[in-house]
């Protein structure tokens, strides 16, 4: 049975493969929970969602309901969402404003920084009952970047900046393209669950092996899948039947161009797809190409405007879109059950027709209802169903195992982004996450 | 369209329009909502006209589609990749196929525009939808603005608002 030592976890990864366990066993999951997610940097949401005073969004950090809520001082706390004293979650709604958080059931009173101000019929406290040690508890650890708030539930481990690393540049890539420099994660979300453990919807953020043959139903006659930009009049040519009918493989060398890169932590990211930037047009991106560059300047504008990054993914669970841009998290449920929430990105600054666009097009892409992610969600869930059976005990991700390079730009390690790099570099964060006893 | 014409209406008077036969447009809502449960998609989609729209909020009372991201927002053009998806024979999300029911009741006429060729139409619909060993409801209130075509009608805008819009979803391929 699995006990949690190091060396039983380490069974679990071999260099291209990993256990079925691993997204099977609650026990497996349990361990997550506490030795993931309880301690390494989770997202919890973005200053856009809490523009002032009071305002605040429920969200959760692994399995801990929390309250993301900014204070008088104007700077973000995040609170354990239970009441101190008998323990009901204090705030239901998805987001609102507050001037106090208060219980539904016996009416305790919290302040936007999570000290208890009011006990209701107070002379029946106890007679050393102290309110100060009664607050909502607050989670150990914040961090910011650019309007991304994490959170840590452990008092220690590395720093947010630690954590963080290279990974600034993929945020850095997405904000820079706003040409007032922010973004706004305003404009709603998408929702959904799947059958299946948390770590498929992680893996598949930067598997672009899977593209050409799992979307095949959105590519037309051509192997071009639809637009997915504003200002494009097709998408990225996934498929090649012309070569397929010599050597039996459709993918389109374009694709099989895509680079992926890992660097500490599990983080990654995929290299851009290839589409028509410079052929690229319409009268709201020319608009926005415009607002951009009266904010920084012709050429800085062209340097945003030429796209680095694809998908990237803050291990264990956010991914930050490129192309339909979009912050993605991932939330594991059970074992066996994960949601997922989907932001689009406004970018501030840009014309609202630009905008405008990036939303719709997110929900041909990434809606419950797109064309994309639906195919995604029945490979989870078939996978989950395959992985069911202990009479094949191993998940093989050995795609390109020992074809890792040095990439010196990056200072990061690369590979074809068709092959599975990526995916080992998340277990070997996972197994070292796991592998650490009690902080 | 403008920003106004995605806006839910509210009805003209308790029931709706006085004295119009409500049967054509109960009429034409069933056959609508049969080619869905028919699998007669190309058919469904030639009944919007070239500048329809076919809308699902994802929040109670959205008021646009384009300031906030929506489960389903298509015109003609996007219904056509919807609709040739459905047709691939690699749709993952649908090997095997769902079985759907569409129910409609509750159907009002809540308002006729001014030269009686434009119809705002709201209606309760009920779609049950079966697939691999899990079966499934969606319920809300849909409202179509219906344009005259010859003894028939054309959907100008379908907007459904599901009760649970704003839940989770396990994956969706097929309209409301």
């Amino acid at each position: 049975m699995f006990d949690g030592t190091p060396d039983m976890l380490a069974r679990l990864i071999e260099p291209g493969r990993v256990h079925r366990s691993v997204y099977t066993d609650p026990d497996i999951f349990e361990l997550e929970m506490e030795r993931i997610f309880g301690r390494t940097w989770i997202f919890v949401g973005h200053d856009s969602q809490i523009p002032n005073e009071g305002d605040y969004i429920t969200t959760d950090i692994g399995r801990h309901p929390v309250i993301l809520i900014r204070h008088r001082d104007g700077e973000p706390r995040v609170l354990l969402n239970r009441c101190a004293h008998r323990g009901p979650k204090v705030c239901m709604e998805e987001r609102g404003n507050a001037k106090s958080l208060v219980c539904l059931y016996h009416g305790w009173a919290y302040d936007t920084d999570g000290s208890l101000i009011d006990v209701t019929m107070p002379e029946g406290t106890a007679k050393n009952f102290d309110k100060s040690g009664f607050g909502l508890k607050k989670v150990a650890r914040i961090g910011r970047y650019r309007g991304f708030i994490f959170a840590s539930l452990a008092d220690e481990g590395p720093s947010f900046d630690e954590f963080l690393g290279p990974m600034k540049a993929n945020i850095d890539d997405l904000v820079d393209r706003a040409p007032d420099g922010e973004i706004l994660l305003d404009a709603g979300q998408h929702r959904y669950f799947f059958r299946g453990n948390w770590k498929l919807q992680v893996e598949n953020v930067l598997d672009s092996y899977h593209v050409p043959f799992s979307h095949a139903s959105t590519v037309n006659r051509k192997g071009e899948q639809f637009s997915r930009r504003e200002g494009d009049d097709t998408g990225a040519k996934v498929i090649d039947e012309a070569k397929e009918k010599k050597k039996g493989d459709a993918t389109s060398d374009a694709w099989k161009g895509r680079r992926s890169y890992v660097v500490d932590y599990g983080h990654g990211w995929t290299s851009n797809t290839q589409l028509n930037d410079k052929g690229r047009t319409s009268p709201a991106f020319d608009a926005y190409v415009k607002s951009l560059s009266d904010a920084v300047g012709a050429e800085r504008a062209k340097e945003i405007l030429t796209p680095e990054f694809h998908n990237s993914l803050l291990y264990p669970n956010t991914s930050i879109m490129g192309l339909n841009i979009h912050i993605r998290v991932i939330r594991p449920v059970a074992v066996d059950l994960t949601e997922v929430t989907i932001y689009p990105v406004r970018l501030k600054g840009a014309p609202d027709e630009m905008n405008y666009g990036n939303i719709r097009l997110l929900n041909v892409t990434h809606s419950a209802a797109s064309f994309v992610q639906t195919d995604d969600l029945e490979s989870f869930r078939r996978t989950q169903q395959g992985l069911a059976s202990e009479k094949s005990e191993w998940v093989d991700i050995s795609r390109g195992l020992g074809e890792e390079q040095a990439d010196n730009h990056y200072n990061a390690d690369m590979e074809s982004a068709m092959h599975e790099m990526a995916i080992r570099a998340q277990y070997k964060a996972w197994l070292r996450y796991m592998s650490e006893e009690a902080a | 369209m403008d920003g106004d014409a995605f806006k839910t209406p509210a009805p003209a008077a308790p029931g709706g329009v006085k004295g119009i036969d409500r049967e054509p447009f109960e009429l034409f809502l069933i056959h609508e909502g049969r080619l869905l449960d028919e699998r007669r998609f190309e058919e469904w989609m030639e009944l919007f006209t070239e500048d329809g729209h076919y809308w699902v909020p994802s929040t109670p009372d959205q008021e646009s589609p384009y300031q906030t991201a929506s489960l389903f927002f298509d015109d003609r053009q996007l219904m056509k990749t919807r609709v040739d998806r459905l047709r691939h024979p690699r749709i993952h999300i649908q090997t095997p196929p769902s079985r759907t029911m569409h129910m409609i009741s509750n159907v009002v006429v809540d308002d006729i525009g001014g030269a009686a060729t434009e119809y705002r139409i709201s209606s309760s619909v009920l779609m049950g939808e079966y697939r691999l060993d899990v079966q499934r409801f969606f319920a809300g209130r849909q409202y179509h603005t219906l344009i005259k075509h010859g003894d028939s009608f054309r959907i100008k805008l379908k907007r459904v608002n599901l009760i649970n819009c704003d839940s989770a979803f396990e994956a969706m391929a097929l309209p409301i």
